[in-house]
């Protein structure tokens, strides 16, 4: 290994992962140089955060070499990696609330570190040094966004590290607070710490970074200095992809306003509205976080409102509770299958069952030839591939799984139903089937709303597509008419 | 660097903020002014700290286990039964200091056992230790066919109800082991781990702390503890009991919780479990001094226990519902 | 994968485990028949009967709770309190509106139970686990002031008492009527628990509760509803408790809670929630029953009976983790 070079901190090469039915990266790689700060920018389930993962040892990788400073890293747990000197900031922070600034800083440490005076010294000597005043005192869970992320670069600097990847770390900071992280930034550069900046936000890519790897599918699609791209052609090379048979023809079926959303009000969501026409499949793009489960999660009353007024054929509807929007015909498709959606231990026909109980029910009593024939009947139809109906639902793959809640709600075919990224973590053939389905609700008259973090998905089944941003609804757009790089450019703010 | 020193004062004021447990006692303390009982001497006083001690030596290890997200619904029949052990033992003429050593290794049996089946085998803290305690409660009806056992031998009963400068023997281990306990979670490694997989397992378990091993001695600790309390009891009863133990686990777990020490784990401490304890003590107490029926006494308890423990799950609920 | 391998592999281990009980009950009759002949004694069967008495009782209303994904211990609370509310009304308001008043402050106090849990958003078994340990203690402490601490004879009361003594000794052909009664709740409580909606529905909810909200089961009513039944149960277990006897003591619930939970998940039903049924529950009772049965006969001494149990319920609990 003679040929390294000294100016190259980090050296991916030819890496690959796959996880069952999806290949999450494929021959990627990706050079880092020394006191650099490397932007990496992709669409959501572009692979970054799958990358990343490798890196600090969280996952273990198919195939390929990774090289940090001079050193192959094989097999590694987090723990190595940072004190190897390779640190990540996750967006949702690795840190204890209930302990202080100085022991998050020393976590896992402490008897190395001889005393909890020592660790209080060492921690401030660390945020004097990126000019924090946060007392090593007081309880993380207190602390702002901005602070938190102050500890957690603190605390990758106290490992010596070489290279911090900072995932997201804009998220939740204001104007005022970025300004601050771009100058530790700064000096963190001058001290020759390598950066790895992964963000959503092009303007920050552009004003902080000096070259940027673009991803895409699990890709690297480009690696350029920043000064040789300008933002259009970058959100070109994000979305630019080329959409073969992937989807069935989106129907064309869209009739009357069924749900007019007037206005939903909560901490995190500021005054929705939008409507819904019978037989239109309408998307929600946005990243993840921006709060595209919020707004249904509202709608459907699973969470609490501080505002929520929705009208449903023209009249006003109150709903509080999950039940009641059942009530009025709206069904839901949840963002996580296996804490939501199903009840594991139980077996595919009590699981495609689950919704239709009552209304097969007699005096309390549930007809249980009628419940046999409705798993049947969604089996049949769905094609779900189980050796029997009462197998247990947590042996199916995940492909199957979901089609056994989406057995449930077809049961009842409701006039709205919602489906909260319907296909994650499903295999191709399985996904077209799944958007076979949406289809067919569409030109039976239902109406769906659909969100999913695969713009390409929503883009070629919606009629109309609404893009989300920080709890706001930012934009609305035909996507047979709009180019995919406007609506993504809205949902990015 | 002024930001850096939080003064005494601030911690004080941080600690009393949180504790509603405090008012509480303010409240108690201010009507026991009005009635005409002899409350405010300091004879009584330590009586109440001295009738307390056991319960805080309790307190003091179910505190570790609650700090790490468990808790401990064995250490009455613990209590119960290392005391029996220690005076069967003396009784059968054991050398007073290896009887007593013996007994208390019986918690810490206990206590690495349930640790086992907790942190190792996985199972749900609270249901396993109260088959654990039901299964010591058993031993000890058997070593004793549900008879008290009196002690014979003077010396023993003097390690709870000697004085050292007036104050009673037993309140100085109290206050040994809770000075041993504070120290051990504020200043050791393995306290400041343990408040750390308390409040978040994964975040702990990443940054490369041994949770399996922080856990399992955090529960052997708190059965040995009971253990301690159970041969300090039976000395100052002189007696030893399989019955003693029964309400312990309720309102132990109780007075840690209403000290501030949440079941949500990784927050609380020793300082705020005596305030807890002291809370139910002198509930208890002051009852007592008003001359309130028995029955109505457990009545108020059982009260007091459920609105506080509601109280826990409310403002977890909040939290969780804030929109 | 791997899931569907091991299904096809018969595993011994695994067979064993889920067999347990049955296992464990033919090999206790069997061992018992050949040390002491007396076990098989149509008389042995009377008792045997009538040890199955209060304990089956509660144990079904705890099966529901159980299988919601929760876990009642006021029991002790709710048996004491019962027995004498309802003896102490039986001579101003006659036997049988004694009786059902009882049964009524049974599942008032249930339902009681499940609205606590509920406004205070205790939604986990180690929350109810104490709320419901707390409510024993106030329901427990209730019976003590009524009584003043004194326990109540059957035989001074004024009112005779006919029912209560045909609940108590009374004999139905080869079966005593208490068992008969325990028969009847075991059928309505299994058709209710597998026909219906709301008996599904808890199973839904125990097996995961968000999902079952989501999906439109009333997850709320259907915790007041196990928390009522299991208080109605407990309820019938103190009026059979006090047809046995004459004399009532104001602590007479005690150890119910262990007992119940013990027979509920010796038989099965798992800890977890969502599986589990009365029928399997009726296999834990009758091992429990049989055990102490055979134990009483064998001589051994009752203390030692105690360690056995708690030896029994932390192994049964320890098996039903590893089962998942």
């Amino acid at each position: 290994m003679d040929n390294i070079d000294n100016n190259i901190i980090l050296s991916v090469k030819n890496v690959g992962k796959s996880f069952p039915g999806v290949k999450a990266l494929d021959n990627v790689s990706i050079e880092c140089r020394r006191g650099s700060v490397h932007g990496v920018v992709g669409e959501n389930g572009a692979g970054k955060s799958t990358l990343m993962k490798i890196l600090s040892g969280v996952y273990t990788k198919d195939s390929g070499t990774v090289m940090f400073d001079g050193e192959t890293i094989e097999h590694t747990t987090p723990i190595q990696s940072i004190k190897k000197g390779l640190s990540i900031i996750y967006q949702e922070f690795n840190l204890v609330n209930t302990l202080t600034v100085g022991e998050n800083i020393y976590l896992g440490r402490f008897s190395e570190m001889k005393g909890m005076r020592n660790i209080h010294k060492k921690a401030r000597e660390l945020l004097d040094s990126i000019g924090s005043t946060i007392n090593t005192h007081r309880m993380v869970g207190d602390l702002s966004a901005a602070e938190k992320q102050m500890v957690e670069i603190t605390k990758a600097l106290s490992f010596d590290s070489k290279l911090i990847i900072m995932d997201e770390p804009s998220s939740s900071l204001t104007s005022d607070e970025l300004k601050q992280l771009f100058v530790i930034i700064g000096d963190l550069r001058e001290k020759g710490v390598t950066i790895i900046y992964i963000s959503h936000k092009l303007d920050e890519i552009f004003e902080l970074c000096d070259i940027v790897t673009i991803m895409r599918d699990g890709r690297v699609i480009d690696t350029k200095p920043t000064t040789d791209l300008d933002r259009s052609e970058m959100i070109a090379k994000m979305v630019g992809r080329e959409i073969e048979n992937e989807f069935p023809p989106r129907p064309h079926c869209v009739g009357e306003t069924i749900m007019e959303v007037k206005k939903i009000r909560t901490r995190k969501l500021n005054d929705i509205s939008f409507t819904l026409k019978k037989g239109e499949i309408l998307g929600f793009v946005g990243l993840v976080g921006a709060g595209r489960t919020e707004i249904i999660r509202a709608i459907y009353g699973a969470d609490k409102t501080k505002e929520l007024e929705i009208l449903i054929n023209g009249k006003p509807v109150n709903i509080k509770k999950p039940i009641q929007a059942m009530r009025e015909s709206i069904g839901l498709v949840p963002e996580d299958r296996k804490l939501e959606g199903l009840v594991l231990p139980f077996s595919v026909q009590s699981n495609i069952a689950m919704a239709s109980l009552k209304g097969i029910s007699k005096f309390g009593f549930v007809n249980a030839s009628k419940e046999k024939e409705i798993a049947d009947r969604q089996i049949k139809n769905l094609s779900v591939k189980t050796p029997s109906p009462h197998t247990k639902v947590v042996t199916l793959s995940g492909g199957n799984q979901q089609k056994c809640i989406m057995g449930r709600w077809l049961e009842i075919n409701p006039d709205i139903l919602i489906l909260d990224e319907p296909t994650r973590g499903i295999d191709v053939g399985t996904k077209y089937e799944i958007y076979l389905l949406i289809k067919e609700i569409a030109e039976k008259g239902g109406s769906v709303i659909m969100i999913s973090s695969e713009l390409p998905e929503v883009l070629s089944m919606s009629n109309r597509v609404l893009t989300i941003c920080e709890g706001r609804i930012t934009g609305e757009f035909n996507p047979e008419k709009d180019s995919a790089h406007d609506i993504m450019d809205a949902a990015i703010g | 660097m002024n930001v850096n020193v939080m003064t005494l004062r601030q911690q004080t004021i941080r600690v009393l903020s949180k504790q509603k447990a405090v008012i509480a006692i303010a409240i108690m303390l201010f009507v026991m002014l009005f009635p005409n009982t002899n409350f405010y001497t300091p004879l009584n006083i330590m009586n109440i700290f001295r009738a307390a001690s056991p319960d805080l030596i309790i307190a003091f290890g179910v505190t570790l286990a609650v700090i790490c997200r468990g808790c401990d619904l064995s250490v009455g029949s613990v209590m119960a039964l290392s005391g029996i052990i220690a005076i069967q033992l003396i009784n059968g003429g054991m050398n007073i200091g290896l009887a007593i050593l013996l007994a208390t290794l019986s918690g810490s049996v206990v206590g690495f056992i349930n640790g086992f089946l907790i942190v190792h085998q996985k199972t749900e803290a609270f249901i396993i230790t109260l088959g654990m305690g039901m299964l010591v409660k058993g031993v000890a009806l058997l070593l004793t066919s549900a008879n008290p056992v009196p002690a014979k031998n003077m010396s023993f009963m003097m390690i709870s109800n000697g004085s050292l400068l007036g104050i009673p023997n037993i309140m100085l281990f109290m206050l040994l082991l809770g000075a041993f306990t504070y120290w051990l979670l504020r200043y050791t490694s393995f306290g400041r781990n343990l408040y750390a997989l308390g409040g978040d397992y994964e975040v702990a378990e990443h940054s490369g702390i041994n949770v399996i091993r922080a856990k399992w001695v955090a529960f052997t600790i708190t059965g040995t503890y009971a253990a301690i309390a159970g041969v300090l009891l039976a000395s100052r009863l002189n007696t030893g009991s399989p019955i003693y133990g029964d309400a312990i686990p309720l309102l132990v777990n109780c007075g840690v919780v209403i000290g501030g020490t949440s079941f949500s784990g990784g927050v609380g401490g020793v300082v705020q479990s005596f305030i807890g304890i002291m809370v139910m003590q002198l509930l208890v107490t002051c009852m007592g001094a008003l001359e309130v029926d028995r029955f109505i006494r457990m009545l108020v308890l059982g009260i007091v226990i459920v609105i506080i423990i509601c109280m826990d799950c409310y403002s977890i609920k909040r939290k969780k519902e804030d929109v | 994968m791997t899931d569907q391998l091991r299904l096809k592999s018969f595993n011994l281990g695994k067979f064993v485990i889920e067999y347990l009980v049955f296992i464990a009950i033919v090999l206790l009759v069997i061992i018992t028949a050949i040390v002491e002949p007396r076990f098989l004694s149509a008389e042995n069967f009377t008792n045997l009967m009538r040890q199955f008495g209060p304990l089956s009782f509660v144990a079904l209303g705890m099966t529901f709770i159980i299988v919601g994904g929760f876990i009642d211990l006021s029991v002790p609370g709710m048996i004491s309190l019962v027995a004498i509310i309802s003896l102490s009304l039986v001579d101003t308001i006659g036997e049988i509106p004694a009786i059902l008043v009882g049964l009524a402050l049974g599942a008032a106090m249930g339902c009681l139970n499940g609205t606590i849990l509920i406004i205070s958003g205790a939604s986990t078994q180690a929350k109810a686990l104490f709320i419901t340990f707390g409510m024993s203690q106030v329901y427990g402490a209730l019976a003590l002031i009524h009584t003043d601490g004194t326990s109540m004879n059957r035989n001074l009361l004024e009112h005779e008492m006919p029912l209560t003594r045909v609940l108590g000794s009374g004999m139905l052909g080869p079966l005593s009527v208490s068992f008969v009664v325990f028969l009847f709740f075991l059928t309505v409580l299994y058709i209710f628990q597998t026909r219906t909606f709301l008996g599904r529905s808890i199973n839904y909810t125990g097996g995961n509760i968000v999902a079952a909200e989501l999906s439109g089961i009333p997850t709320k009513r259907i915790m007041i509803l196990i928390y009522a039944i299991c208080g109605f149960m407990a309820a019938v277990s103190a009026v059979v408790l006090f047809s046995r006897v004459s004399v009532t003591t104001p602590t007479v619930g005690m150890n119910y809670e262990r007992d119940a939970i013990m027979a509920v998940v010796v038989g099965g039903t798992s800890l977890l929630g969502g599986r589990g049924n009365v029928l399997r529950t009726v296999l834990g009772v009758s091992l429990v029953v049989l055990m102490s049965n055979c134990m009483n006969l064998m001589g051994v001494q009752s203390h030692l009976q105690e360690v056995v149990r708690g030896a029994i319920l932390v192994i049964a609990i320890w098996l039903d983790h590893r089962r998942q």
